[in-house]
């Protein structure tokens, strides 16, 4: 069975929390949050969010794929609901190549 | 025998660095050790590397079997896009889960690859480890509440200054310098008194530190440890840059001999390196190269090193296929850490590259020419050696390894930034490795004052499997070196061997895996201050 956006975002809001106490941000959360201009992230957090995500779902997925393609497409923030859908994207796609 | 074994791990550690501190009396037990122990060098793998070193020598395996190959590896077999390695990359047994496995304890400290931990009997508290996230990356997570316990005990220093390491590589200030080295000495204090804390507390068959700033001195501060480079009239700085250095490796002396007294005298004592180091005096820019040669197409917002030691960060490492990805490109190197280049086959990592049929005879001609490139300036050979993968990485893991694996002739790492020029002198001498690292060893049964042939970095852990009198799993690469006991011991006690090795459990159980890339973040940053991530 496909896992839904709505369950997503109820693991991302989980590791988002387990790992906010190094962050030090205390606004909400919502699926558009900007990783960088809201959360305050730099580029390289975003490799430790995806292996916070990584470890929940135990499996790998292609962030450094999936970052570059939105450095192609010019995107300048990521916000929440991008997460949601990369996700859900690979969550429900075929699994061959993740986990090794 | 024994049924205590050391492992003393000098992260690139090289007799031509000991030695001279050996003569000068800056490291005084370790020339008494070796005087009657045994030493000889310790061939390294291909590349000489800090995560295929370790991993070859704590698993008896080669690259091309366990995988690791590099720091980065492609996300996936038809990914073209890399990633940071990690423990679950690791597809060969470790040391300590091969005793686990027969009822022995290990200890474990600042080995790499540790991440995300696994369990084993004993305990582990891993190296390249970003201070968030070492309590929970602990095995078990339990001991962090004990390690921080220990007098002095300082998270921060523990694991890593990325500001300091920065500014050490990016900076010419004499003050940071010597903060730098500062910290490091501080550093190795931390994971000595962990050390001696678990050996006192709670000891284990195997004990195992890996004291890594030995690598990162001789990377940044060569000029300064080398004799050779070493000016005949220095200023007062640059001896005292020198006196840091060598209070450095007087306090690793003095670790080396308390562990050495804890460890007691009927334990066997083995200090190895993962590769040697030597002075890198230029820069090859291979990736410039395949351009002149027609194999690389750059994209059009490629940076140029500025040729003041450029860095770009993770974003560029994420975005680099992109740089050299365009559609003529057939072959490029990804990281300057692996020396590698890839040829780029139609249909594999989605690139559009040669057809398959045309791969033997286009790498056979890039190894021609690589061979053929000559320094401008004086004519000599720059690339010494060219291995295809078949050569480099025989084994089950092949497919990830750059189709060639290239030596130079300074034995540094290539660029793979683009450059006007192919071949640039460096602006001053730095550290880089080189294949011979060192093995020492001295214990009960072994073989005095004995100075062997060089060993292979596999045959490490055989060996001291056998010094824990334990059979040597069958598919273990590297033999015990039996030169090194004494005969009558090989002749009282028999090499067995045993049952083959486990492969490991991509996510085992019990695993804290979700901490994992929150190291790798931080590790990567210490990669660019370091110099291996442009």
């Amino acid at each position: 069975m496909d896992i839904t956006h709505e369950q997503i975002s109820a693991d991302l809001e989980k590791i988002f929390h387990e790992t906010m106490g190094d962050w030090e941000y205390s606004g909400e959360i919502t699926p558009e949050t900007r990783l960088f201009a809201d959360l305050g992230l730099e580029s390289i957090d975003i490799v430790a969010l995806g292996g916070n995500i990584e470890g929940h779902y135990r499996r790998n997925f292609p962030f450094a794929q999936w970052l570059a393609q939105m450095r192609d497409q010019q995107v300048d923030d990521i916000r929440v609901k991008d997460v949601v859908q990369f996700l859900h994207d690979n969550l429900n796609a075929s699994s061959d190549g993740e986990s090794q | 025998m024994t049924n205590h074994v050391v492992l003393i791990g000098l992260d690139g550690g090289t007799f031509s660095t000991l030695d001279p501190l050996l003569d000068q009396g800056v490291m005084p037990f370790l020339k008494d050790f070796l005087a009657s122990g045994v030493r000889g060098e310790l061939t390294s793998v291909i590349p000489p590397l800090t995560p295929p070193g370790w991993t070859s020598l704590i698993t008896g395996r080669s690259p091309g079997n366990h995988g690791i190959m590099d720091f980065f590896r492609f996300e996936s077999p038809g990914s073209r896009y890399i990633r940071l390695v990690n423990s679950r990359d690791v597809r060969c047994e470790t040391l300590w889960s091969i005793i686990s496995r027969q009822g022995l304890k290990a200890t474990v400290l600042n080995f790499p690859l540790m991440t995300p931990p696994r369990p084993i009997s004993g305990y582990v508290v891993p190296g390249w480890a970003p201070w968030r996230y070492l309590r929970r990356l602990c095995f078990p997570q339990s001991l962090y509440e004990k390690i921080k316990t220990i007098p002095g005990f300082n998270l921060q220093e523990l694991a890593m200054d990325l500001q300091l390491e920065g500014k050490a590589i990016e900076g010419t200030s004499k003050d940071e310098y010597e903060d730098w080295i500062s910290f490091h000495i501080r550093r190795e204090k931390q994971w000595f008194e962990i050390l001696r804390y678990l050996m006192h507390e709670a000891p284990c068959e195997l004990t195992a530190i890996l004291f890594d700033g030995v690598d990162k001195l001789q990377h940044l501060l060569w000029p300064f440890i080398d004799p050779t480079y070493f000016p005949t009239h220095p200023s007062a700085w640059e001896q005292r840059i020198r006196e840091l250095c060598l209070a450095y490796f007087r306090q690793l002396d003095g670790f080396i001999a308390e562990i050495v007294a804890l460890a007691g005298p009927q334990a066997s004592v083995f200090l190895a390196s993962d590769h040697g180091f030597g002075p890198s005096t230029e820069v090859f820019y291979i990736n410039a190269w395949l351009h002149r040669e027609g194999y690389l197409e750059w994209a059009s917002d490629a940076p140029t090193d500025s040729g003041e030691a450029g860095k770009l960060g993770l974003g560029t490492i994420s975005r680099w296929a992109a740089m050299v990805g365009a559609s003529h490109t057939t072959a490029y190197s990804l990281t300057p850490s692996s020396n590698g280049v890839h040829i780029a086959v139609a249909g594999r990592r989605g690139e559009r590259g040669i057809e398959p049929h045309e791969y033997e005879p286009v790498r056979s001609r890039l190894v021609e020419q690589l061979y053929q490139f000559t320094d401008p300036s004086s004519g000599g050979q720059v690339v010494t050696r060219v291995w295809p993968r078949e050569e480099a990485f025989p084994g089950k893991q092949m497919d990830w390894a750059p189709d060639l694996t290239l030596s130079i002739r300074d034995g540094g790492f290539v660029s793979i930034l683009n450059s006007k020029v192919v071949l640039k002198p460096r602006p001053e001498v730095v550290g880089t490795h080189r294949p011979q690292g060192v093995f020492m060893a001295k214990g009960p049964g072994l073989r005095q004052g004995l100075a062997l042939p060089a060993l292979s970095i596999i045959d490490v852990a055989p060996t001291l499997l056998y010094c824990l009198d334990l059979p040597v799993p069958s598919d273990l690469e590297g033999r015990v070196a039996e030169q090194i006991f004494a005969s009558a011991v090989l002749h009282q006690r028999p090499i067995r061997i045993g049952e083959p090795t486990s492969v490991p459990e991509a996510f085992p159980q019990g695993s804290e895996s979700q901490e994992d890339k929150d190291g790798e973040a931080q590790v990567l940053e210490r990669l660019k201050n370091l110099g291996y991530v442009e």
